[in-house]
């Protein structure tokens, strides 16, 4: 399980997930991933299409850390690129539809910072 | 296959102890019988998720009953003439959840109103073609499983 991020100018901050996020991969990037996500942009693009395993925690992870984004003003997006168990958990919770999907980094990227 | 003898067992069962570890450890068991019996990939992917969702209920609603005993995991896979079955059960001594009562998940129109529980269920029903729930014994017995067509 990995968590790294990059900031892009002043607005825009991506994160990469890779791994599992399972029961334990989630427990252990949960806490990070609120931090990278509080940081004060605009913008935050967290990339998921190279995850293994996309389970429920690890969507809850992906939610919290959205509204959280949200209520301060900004802005959270996803890249999921051709990962199609990603984007089966997403649409299967709904969650496809509250937090934006991209299937390429500039197109998230762009949204982000809308 | 050994000598043209198949030697892959039809039942395959685990035992596991209730903690995100062992589910980790009882997906990859799933995972490799699933492919050991030739089961497609789409359905080892479904009924692993699956799987998962399964025992984090468990370890949520399980309460202190549900460290009685190992939470044990069977699973069966048999060939039809026309389809393939997987067939999973998975038996604990929690207290009593049955996730086939659960109401329909109803997505939230905004961020802001969705709430952050209840994302396990929907994976379930969507990666299971059926499912079932029993309380026998003072144990949930949860069947789920996959079909898919034979080549």
């Amino acid at each position: 399980m990995s968590i790294s991020h990059t900031d892009i100018g002043d607005n825009l901050r991506k994160i990469v997930i890779l791994g599992r996020l399972d029961h334990p991969g989630t427990e252990s990037v949960a806490n990070e991933l609120e931090k990278l996500a509080a940081a004060p942009k605009k913008g935050v693009v967290v990339d998921v299409s190279s995850l293994k395993f996309l389970a429920s925690l690890g969507i809850r992870a992906l939610l919290k850390c959205a509204k959280a984004v949200e209520e301060r003003g900004g802005r959270m997006v996803l890249v999921v690129g051709t990962n199609s168990q990603v984007v089966m958990s997403l649409e299967a919770t709904g969650v496809s539809s509250l937090i934006p999907m991209f299937k390429r980094d500039d197109e998230a990227e762009r949204a982000a910072v809308a | 296959m050994h000598n043209g003898i198949n030697t892959v067992r039809p039942v395959e069962t685990l035992a596991i102890a209730a903690s995100g570890e062992e589910i980790r450890r009882a997906s990859a068991w799933l995972t490799t019988a699933l492919r050991q019996r030739d089961v497609p990939n789409p359905q080892v992917e479904r009924l692993e998720l699956a799987l998962h969702e399964v025992l984090a209920n468990v370890l949520a609603h399980g309460g202190n009953p549900m460290r009685a005993e190992p939470i044990r995991i069977c699973l069966e896979v048999r060939a039809k003439a026309t389809t393939g079955e997987a067939r999973v059960k998975v038996r604990d001594a929690g207290m009593p959840f049955d996730p086939t009562g659960a109401p329909a998940h109803t997505p939230a129109r905004t961020l802001a109103e969705a709430p952050l529980g209840g994302l396990g269920l929907p994976l379930i029903r969507r990666c299971s073609d059926w499912m079932s729930y029993r309380r026998e014994g003072g144990r949930n017995h949860f069947v789920f499983g996959a079909r898919w067509p034979k080549l």
